[in-house]
């Protein structure tokens, strides 16, 4: 099972963006865990796709892909901008950084998925989770 | 997402009802502004009918912290169910912000 979509740079439009590509994805029959994480990950990835990556330019587009594959969910969110270096973003979880406003949602996608890759530059991420389907 | 206030003798609580999200948070965010523009020294928030929240959510919410710890205000947050408890402690934010089960409870330790 493959499915691709387009979102288009602009925040307002995510949380309906991801709610319509979930509905598409819940032919794998996520759990409700995994349904709120992958939620979650897709949101903060979107959201620095739209602001980090096209610098928020109407004109450009996000791109979705997520693949079901052996229990195995892997998505990945493609920018049209130059990247960045996600390495580069402080560990929000130091105790210098507890307070600051940013900074959490790359954090919380390196936690929660199993295995985060950034790509073409930083402007393309890919995201894996091993699904607990019928374990 | 809904907001509801009721006070309970010098408590303000703030039940949140929904989603917190990159569309909503800002909205929240003028909630919180008015609760501090009155003047409230003691806020309870009620996660009780909060479904999910992400990191725009999250900044809202230190925001708020730090707005009422600068005028000499207490926040508690109560009633988070088990995934959003999760980002709280996945993100360390458990270590800052007091969370309790329930309202009752978050109600007792101002």
């Amino acid at each position: 099972m493959v499915i691709i979509e387009k979102a288009p740079s602009r925040l307002e439009t995510v949380p309906d963006f991801i709610t319509a590509f979930l509905n598409k994805l819940q032919q794998v029959s996520l759990n409700e865990n995994e349904l709120f994480n992958i939620r979650l990950c897709l949101e903060e990835a979107i959201v620095n796709a739209i602001r980090h990556g096209n610098k928020m330019n109407p004109d450009l587009h996000v791109e979705v892909k997520a693949e079901l594959q052996d229990s195995v969910i892997q998505i990945e969110v493609k920018d049209q901008g130059e990247g960045f270096d996600f390495e580069l973003v402080p560990d929000p979880t130091e105790e210098e950084n507890l307070q600051k406003l940013s900074g959490r949602g790359i954090f919380l996608i390196r936690r929660i998925m199993d295995e985060v890759t950034y790509f073409n530059g930083g402007s393309s991420v890919r995201m894996k989770k091993k699904l607990k389907r019928g374990e | 997402m809904n907001t509801c206030e009721n006070r309970i003798n010098d408590v303000l609580v703030c039940g949140l009802e929904g989603e917190i999200n990159i569309n909503n948070s800002p909205q929240l965010r003028k909630v919180f502004d008015s609760v501090i523009k009155r003047g409230e020294k003691k806020v309870l928030i009620d996660f009780s009918n909060v479904s999910y929240i992400d990191s725009s959510g999250l900044a809202t919410l230190i925001e708020m912290y730090q707005r009422l710890k600068n005028i000499g205000g207490q926040l508690r947050f109560s009633g988070l169910n088990q995934k959003i408890m999760n980002v709280f402690e996945i993100t360390k934010l458990n270590k800052i912000f007091d969370v309790f089960s329930d309202r009752e409870t978050g109600l007792k330790d101002f």
